[in-house]
């Protein structure tokens, strides 16, 4: 069957890019594979900060982060939750992934696994310069994929 | 459709990627470079070195591209190796008053992070007081405040986050969109940052700069007239904080008794309070009256030692709970920043730095308190206070020295304005942890601390000049 990929990273979200990414999906007759991707990048830098800077011991440090990851998980669930309703409504098959790691290998490696049509993905909102001078992971995921990759600019 | 080719040229997208590599190299030619001219006039061989290895220091310090206390170390290699001190005397520096009462007040704060008597006291006074909107974000604001005056405010912005995370939840606040969602979080960062600069308690930095006053001078500052100094910049912040805070992100929701539950609940699986939990209490009460009023006599250190084995003597904590409540890195990070203080004023580094720039621009002690005070609220928003101190000290010592000044007031003037970080999310983890929550994000955070940093560098500069004569420090 022919997939369209949503790739929701941990705090942006875009209703534009899900709704595309659900007319996309009926369009072609396909189902819609949403990812959401449990950044772990911001969690460990707030482990790093409270360790390194704050001096204080591992374990509040990894509660700490603890608390921030289950945060996070638990607006994955009701952002794929917020996302199966409309694709239902729209009669669009949907198939829910949640991956932990860095956006740009968790994407790949679902992209490399269920092959999509398309890959539709949010991206933080920069000035032009900000993103002239920043590295960007929807560069890197748009070079490395083997499909086409559409981004809309977060809410 | 929007697809974006990157058609950025070669060398920048080198350049981005290689931004960490490139700028060890750098600084590896800069230190290089530094050590191999001739020292200018006024500078000895030995402080040319130790100026070089200060700007090392300050550039890794500022650009985090290896943890600060690996940065320590480099120090402690350094200082000897390029000759700026012998190594006894680079090693003996270790054995700081400084740094054994800082150890001593992370152990304390451990102790009581892990008998859980910080998280009761915080839910109870956050369902005593938090009753409406407004009252619980006060609360948590001024909860903040009161316990980082008596542990690290990093540790209570820890204990507390939790809490305030599960509040917001909740409440149903939705991330990034409501004001009572940001005003929580940021009541939360600023609490810990205000009261943080309450007393010695609230982070190791005013140790360390009294640590670095008393390399370098026959000078100190006791904990009850630290305390007594900083008081009227604390409450003044405070106040404003809760104005800027209540004009800036007005409340936007009716009811709070899902987040009254919460708190309810909390308090319900706490159960009654332990005989840990007492004790600790206990302990850490007596501590803090005799830092109050035996610190002087006693000395700080001593008083915060004998309070660690009194818990060890009646089995309140273990030595693993103290292993994972403390960051034994916290040694090396102010040792090695004593270390390189020392340095720079022993080789006459530091007062030939202070001839070199502040000096030209100082006329008056008030204008050295104001340039002192606004270049360590300005370093501070990007970098570790710890650190912004380490690097400001030294000059600001050698500074007093030429002025006739007292250096406990340079002492005062760097040390406190080194807590202020309100602005951005890299200067304390307090802010970094508010928007890690993405309930705030870096513009909200920037925005409101930009009024906060200039207020308090108003405030600072206010009670400095009328209040601190009335309590003997004139300068």
């Amino acid at each position: 069957m022919k997939d369209i990929l949503l790739i929701l990273p941990t705090s942006k979200t875009s209703n534009e890019a899900v709704d595309f990414a659900i007319r996309k999906a009926k369009e072609i007759g396909g189902a819609l594979t949403v990812l959401y991707i449990l950044d772990t990048a911001m969690a460990d830098e707030v482990f790093d900060k409270f360790t390194d800077i704050g001096f204080i011991g591992d374990k509040p440090s990894s509660q700490l982060t603890e608390a921030i990851m289950k945060e996070y998980r638990q607006r994955g669930y009701e952002l794929l939750g917020a996302v199966q309703i409309k694709a239902m409504e729209a009669g669009v098959p949907f198939n829910p992934i949640t991956l932990h790691g860095d956006f740009t290998e968790c994407a790949m490696k679902v992209i490399n696994d269920i092959k999509p049509v398309m890959a539709v993905t949010v991206r933080e909102r920069l000035s032009g310069l900000s993103r002239y001078f920043s590295t960007s992971s929807i560069n890197e995921l748009q070079d490395s994929a083997p499909c086409e990759v559409v981004f809309f600019d977060e809410d | 459709m929007p697809v974006e080719i990157d058609r950025r040229p070669l060398w920048l997208l080198l350049l981005v990627k290689g931004t960490r590599l490139l700028l060890l190299l750098s600084l590896a030619l800069l230190f290089w470079f530094i050590v191999a001219i001739d020292p200018p006039q006024g500078l000895s061989p030995a402080g040319k070195n130790a100026i070089a290895i200060f700007i090392v220091c300050l550039s890794l310090w500022i650009t985090n591209l290896i943890p600060l206390a690996v940065t320590s170390i480099l120090a402690i290699i350094m200082v000897p190796l390029f000759g700026v001190l012998t190594e006894k005397e680079t090693y003996s520096l270790f054995g700081n008053e400084a740094v054994f009462f800082i150890l001593g007040a992370f152990i304390l704060a451990g102790a009581v992070m892990r008998s859980g008597l910080g998280s009761r006291v915080a839910t109870m006074i956050m369902k005593r007081f938090g009753g409406s909107s407004t009252g619980l974000a006060r609360s948590i604001f001024l909860l903040a405040a009161v316990l980082s005056f008596f542990i690290s405010e990093h540790a209570v912005a820890a204990m507390l986050f939790p809490m305030v995370l599960e509040i917001a939840k909740a409440l149903k606040l939705r991330p990034g969109k409501s004001n009572y969602g940001k005003l929580l979080f940021i009541s939360l960062a600023w609490g810990c940052i205000i009261g943080g600069v309450a007393t010695f308690l609230g982070g190791a930095r005013v140790p360390l700069a009294v640590g670095i006053l008393r390399e370098t001078s026959d000078k100190s500052i006791d904990f009850l007239d630290y305390s007594l100094a900083v008081l009227p910049v604390v409450v003044i912040m405070l106040t404003v904080g809760y104005f800027v805070l209540a004009r800036l992100f007005p409340v936007d929701i009716e009811g709070i008794e899902e987040a009254q539950e919460v708190l309810l609940k909390k308090l319900q699986g706490m159960g009654k309070v332990s005989y840990n939990e007492y004790a600790v209490g206990i302990i850490m009460g007596l501590t803090f009256l005799a830092w109050f009023f035996l610190g002087r006599a006693l000395g700080l250190a001593l008083i915060a030692l004998a309070s660690v084995v009194t818990l060890f003597v009646f089995k309140l904590v273990r030595w693993r709970d103290i292993e994972e409540y403390v960051n034994w890195g916290i040694i090396l990070m102010y040792g090695g920043a004593i270390i390189l203080g020392s340095a720079l004023d022993k080789s006459g580094a530091a007062r030939w730095m202070a001839d070199m720039t502040i000096q030209n621009w100082a006329e008056t002690p008030l204008m050295v308190v104001a340039l002192f005070s606004l270049a360590t609220l300005i370093l501070t928003e990007g970098m570790s206070n710890a650190a912004v101190i380490a690097v400001l000290m030294p000059v600001g010592i050698g500074m007093s020295g030429s002025f006739g000044m007292d250096p406990v007031i340079v002492t005062l003037a760097i040390a406190i304005p080194a807590g202020l970080a309100f602005a951005l999310p890299m200067s304390t983890p307090a802010n970094a942890i508010a928007v890690s929550s993405n309930y705030v994000n870096v513009k909200d955070m920037a925005r409101a601390g930009i009024i906060m940093s200039i207020t308090s560098w108003i405030v600072f500069n206010l009670v400095a000049r009328f209040y601190w004569p009335i309590i003997g420090l004139k300068f």
